[in-house]
């Protein structure tokens, strides 16, 4: 029997966790804090611009279960806003549920509030994962999905500070990499001042604190635009966030705000005295007990060096998934990497050759460009996603951005590809 | 009970964090404080970068840059010969001193107020009993024969310290248990308040008890009136060791937890004598370390460990067993 262990629950490890146990797998899944989904738990946004033609390549390729989860839980779809087109947003307070369901329906263990704290390593090979309570999981082959934002002193030296967010690391303890503990050198995500790690780029404000007018406008069309007085405009701040798709100039002059479930609010964070002088806004209040008004988590801090199958360089059986991987924004990113690693772990406990998207797929050349461009100096200060930015202007000039659903099952067709993650390997 | 003891800092969670050792980028457990670019440390608790920026900064400025101990002048009350060389000293100190010495492995730093700073040498903490202190002092070099001369009055102490059992959370998180408590000579003070914390927690203690080079048993009665089992010998090393082998042979007797009070030498008998029975049980021992300043600067503590660290006995935590 394989025994695949997976560190971490976010969207990564949950996909990669799920892509191992459909290849036949034996599948533990260890989790820090009391809920999966990671950061995910405050996305909610996917299907928008180029996402949309990576969900349908993942769902052509047999790995669609979680995009399925997610379709079913959206509380809007084809819903259009500044650089966004035909976008779907799920509803984060009810996913994390679904998605456990769905995992534990093909017989994976998940341990919640079970923090790695240390590796046990002979030589190049991983033989266990050691739990803070001392207690020693060995496993044939492991997968790094531990993220890379936090802990709090992460937060203090390269951001605002602890703002309390989902991670919630005085209550659960720090992350730890499995990559930096069995000593392989990781890389540092930058800045466009060059300082290293970027700051998530949303918070979330309580719905009931909004203006009955906002709030019902939010409900019907999912996403509201306000502007921002001139005396508030934040250029600056721009440069600094994780997801860059909204780090454009109609992001500086416009608050857009977001149904998920929340008020998702597409800024790093805002002072909220200055945000209540905003009409429909004098009463805002930021989600319990998240401190949106002064920060949010820094991440892109020690991304493993890995190739394009996501095999981590110099170690024979760690796999990574997610921003483990490379320096990419959001949970569709996370689970096609995922689903990737996953696969790619069973294989190589049959001694199989890997598993690598070929770039006539837009996953296939999203991971392989990211991976190029982590090589160069300015490359480590973009993000790369889907859904905007850099990538997404290659995925139009390349042709792979599309939107319809029969040509993209038709172009997985042709590679090969077509139900590889519903194959199973053992 | 099997929670692995991983090196730690003691001071973790008082007011002494962060120290002096983070401000001059030495802190032994977090790695933004040892100058690495990022956080790499297996704290669950309150972060130790965020304490060091909350910190108040006229606390710093007003010790030179971290919170330290201060000096405070004590009265003494009581001066009783256990022995030759030795005596029991107690005395009066102010009440936020006394409450903060009421933990397994408390000690202070003891001297003479017309004496230089470099004369303070540590004492462990026998018994709190509302404001006075009772230590146990052996003459033994110029800092300790200062202490004892001329009748002195007053001493200035300084403290809380906290390091002077190396298995200190083994002591504190243990319940219901069986306990084999070794002490000798000195060692007999520290001794008292471990076996009062872990018959708080209602556990069977049983203890050996030698006079040592003190040339008396003095906690015997005290012992007793906790509930303790005690068997007095002449000397550890020719009846009490064959004594510990035998009950750590019994399995009936078997403890969970064995508790060496006294010199190195001793430890390492202990040791001895769980090889000998073939058993690797939880061992907390005295810290008999030579220190000067009790703050991780000097360096007169530190030890070098199993696995090639050196670490500063004076604050950080580690399984006697694992030191060279």
């Amino acid at each position: 029997m394989v025994k695949v262990v997976v560190a971490g629950g976010g969207w990564s490890g949950c996909a990669a966790a799920l892509s191992a146990a459909k290849a036949g797998a034996q599948v533990m899944m260890l989790e820090r804090t009391d809920m999966l989904l990671g950061t995910g738990l405050v996305g909610g946004i996917y299907r928008n611009n180029g996402r949309f033609t990576a969900a349908e390549e993942a769902i052509a390729m047999g790995g669609g279960d979680l995009f399925v989860a997610m379709d079913a839980n959206a509380r809007h779809r084809g819903v259009n806003f500044p650089g966004h087109n035909h976008a779907s947003f799920y509803d984060v307070s009810t996913m994390e549920p679904l998605v456990k369901k769905v995992l534990q329906h093909y017989g994976i263990t998940i341990r919640m509030k079970t923090r790695i704290a240390d590796i046990v390593k002979y030589g190049r090979k991983i033989q266990a994962l050691v739990v803070d309570s001392g207690e020693v999981v060995d496993g044939d082959v492991f997968i790094d999905a531990t993220g890379t934002s936090g802990p709090m002193g992460n937060c203090l030296k390269y951001g605002n500070g602890c703002a309390m967010c989902i991670l919630r690391c005085p209550s659960f303890g720090p992350r730890v990499s499995i990559t930096a503990k069995a000593q392989v050198k990781e890389i540092m995500g930058q800045k466009a001042d060059g300082s290293y790690g970027a700051m998530s780029g949303s918070c979330k404000l309580n719905k009931d604190s909004l203006s009955g007018d906002l709030r019902q406008r939010l409900e019907t069309e999912g996403v509201v635009v306000l502007s921002v007085p001139s005396n508030l405009a934040r250029n600056s701040t721009l440069g600094k966030k994780a997801c860059s798709q909204y780090a454009i100039a109609e992001y500086a002059t416009n608050l857009v705000l977001i149904d998920t479930g929340h008020a998702k609010l597409m800024t790093s964070y805002f002072p909220l005295e200055d945000l209540r002088t905003i009409p429909g806004l004098e009463n805002a209040r930021y989600e319990d007990p998240y401190s949106g008004g002064v920060g949010n988590s820094v991440r892109y801090l020690g991304m493993a060096p890995c190739d394009n199958t996501l095999k981590v360089e110099s170690l024979e059986n760690l796999f990574c998934a997610g921003e483990k991987a490379a320096i990419i924004v959001g949970h569709t990113e996370a689970v096609i990497t995922g689903l990737l690693a996953g696969n790619n772990a069973v294989r190589h406990c049959l001694d199989m050759k890997y598993l690598e998207l070929p770039r006539a797929l837009a996953t296939g050349d999203f991971i392989a460009f990211a991976h190029d461009q982590m090589a160069t100096k300015d490359g480590l200060r973009l993000r790369y996603t889907f859904s905007g930015s850099v990538y997404f202007e290659r995925m139009k000039a390349t042709l792979l951005y599309s939107t319809d659903r029969a040509e993209i099952g038709e172009r997985v067709a042709r590679t090969g590809l077509t139900d590889v993650y519903n194959r199973c390997l053992v | 009970m099997n929670r692995r003891l991983t090196a730690s800092c003691i001071d973790i969670n008082t007011p002494y964090c962060p120290c002096l050792l983070a401000e001059t980028n030495h802190c032994v457990f977090c790695s933004h404080l040892r100058g690495q670019p990022v956080c790499d440390c297996n704290w669950g608790g309150v972060c130790i970068l965020y304490e060091k920026q909350w910190q108040p900064k006229n606390v710093m400025a007003k010790n030179g840059g971290g919170p330290s101990r201060t000096d405070e002048l004590g009265r003494i009350v009581r001066r009783e010969p256990l022995g030759k060389d030795t005596y029991l000293l107690e005395v009066a100190v102010t009440e936020e001193l006394a409450r903060g010495l009421e933990k397994t492995g408390a000690f202070v730093f003891l001297r003479r107020p017309e004496d230089p700073q470099f004369f303070h040498f540590p004492v462990g903490v026998m018994k709190v009993e509302g404001r006075n202190l009772q230590m146990v002092v052996e003459a033994v070099g110029p800092k300790s024969n200062r202490v004892l001369e001329d009748q002195a009055a007053e001493l200035l102490v300084r403290g809380p310290y906290y390091n002077g059992v190396l298995g200190q959370p083994w002591i504190d998180n243990i319940t219901c248990g069986k306990i084999l408590l070794i002490s000798g000579g000195m060692g007999q003070a520290p001794a008292l308040p471990i076996a009062a914390k872990l018959a708080a927690n209602r556990n069977e203690v049983t203890a050996i008890l030698a006079p040592g080079h003190v040339g008396s048993v003095f906690i015997e009665a005290e012992l007793v009136g906790l509930g303790v089992k005690t068997h007095v010998v002449d000397s550890l090393r020719r009846t009490g060791f064959a004594l510990v082998t035998g009950r750590l042979g019994d399995g009936a007797e078997k403890p969970d937890l064995i508790v060496s009070a006294g010199p190195d030498e001793q430890h390492y008998g202990v040791i001895n004598a769980m090889q000998a029975a073939g058993l690797n049980l939880p061992m907390a021992a005295t810290n008999n370390s030579t220190m000067c300043c009790g703050e991780g600067i000097c360096g007169s503590c530190t030890r070098e460990t199993q696995d090639n660290r050196i670490i500063r006995t004076c604050k950080v935590q580690t399984d006697f067993t694992q030191l060279l």
